[in-house]
């Protein structure tokens, strides 16, 4: 039972957590989130399993997060703003010519992240993009002029 | 039947127009909001990691207590937060007018052991006597002040009503909270 209550509380708090530590740009794992991942997954492990390392005790662990997971899921799903709340919202970072200057600043992100993302898309800069938009992933579209 | 497009041809969504903006579903206003949660989120986050290294949730300076008897019989320094599973020592110090002869007796309710997890204790008592809703130990003691110590490890959460006296004298009573 403590297992399966301490399962609960690591997920909601490392959702939590995750989820303030807002959206990298680019959401690819660098070896810095790397860390973050492997230390935060493993002090949850130890809290979670307490003195009983036995199979059932694991399995019931997992059983519970995965439940949780597809119920968080479900729930993000079936109520647009629970999913807000989890997953955030799409931002607009780079319109028609414009910085999003409140975007930039709040979500930590440099226009060199932009360019960056613009040029993997084969843009050489940004008088080919119309828009740079954060997306709830933490990936970067950049939409070309003539695609809008 | 067939669409005049080839199979081969990427797709290509269309990013819908509202008023000539694109609309990719933003919301700046609950982005703002959820910022300014962030804040208070992030501040509350250094609040509880200060509180903590200050001891406010057991193992620091703010959860240690000490509390002695009406007479002085008896001295006990514990933590009055604790956490499961986690290990902590309750001293008990007897003073001159607690040792009979030369044996020490110790009356401690059986939450101590129950829930409070005692595990051992040092020096190893001569003789435990359990009873309904207590158990005595008795120490024998050469001269004071005479200190044993209790090793604890809580298993379950919650605020544990405990009391420690030598038989006879006025009893020492407290309250410990044992966290997640």
């Amino acid at each position: 039972m403590a297992t399966l209550l301490h399962a609960i509380l690591g997920y909601f708090v490392l959702l939590l957590t995750i989820r303030l530590l807002t959206r990298r740009p680019g959401s690819q794992l660098t070896l810095f989130e790397f860390v973050l991942i492997f230390l935060m997954g493993g002090i949850i492990i130890a809290s979670t399993m307490g003195n009983d390392r036995s199979v059932t005790n694991a399995t019931c662990a997992v059983v519970m997060v995965a439940l949780l997971h597809r119920a968080t899921s479900y729930t993000r799903n079936r109520w647009p703003s629970m999913g807000r709340l989890i997953d955030g919202v799409p931002l607009v970072i780079y319109e028609t010519g414009k910085w999003r200057e409140e975007v930039l600043r709040e979500m930590r992100i440099a226009p060199e992240d932009v360019l960056a993302a613009a040029r993997t898309k084969g843009y050489r800069g940004l008088d080919e993009i119309d828009y740079a938009i954060l997306e709830r992933n933490g990936q970067i579209s950049v939409l070309s002029k003539q695609k809008t | 039947m067939h669409s005049s497009k080839s199979v081969a041809e990427p797709v290509r969504d269309e990013i819908r127009r509202i008023d000539d903006v694109i609309s990719v579903g933003e919301d700046l206003d609950f982005q703002r909001r959820w910022w300014r949660f962030e804040k208070l989120a992030w501040l509350i986050l250094v609040i509880v990691l200060a509180a903590d290294a200050l001891g406010a949730f057991g193992r620091g300076w703010l959860a240690g207590a000490e509390r002695h008897s009406a007479d002085g019989s008896l001295d006990v320094r514990y933590e009055r937060v604790e956490r499961a599973g986690t290990p902590s020592v309750m001293t008990v110090e007897f003073a001159p007018s607690a040792i009979e002869g030369r044996t020490m007796r110790l009356f401690s309710s059986l939450n101590i052991v129950n829930e409070l997890g005692a595990q051992r204790i040092i020096p190893q008592p001569e003789t435990s006597a359990i009873g309904p809703r207590d158990i005595t130990y008795e120490f024998a003691g050469t001269g004071s002040p005479a200190v044993a110590s209790i090793q604890l490890q809580p298993s379950f959460p919650g605020i544990h009503h405990i009391e420690l006296q030598v038989p006879g004298k006025p009893a020492i009573r407290a309250d410990i909270l044992v966290l997640p």
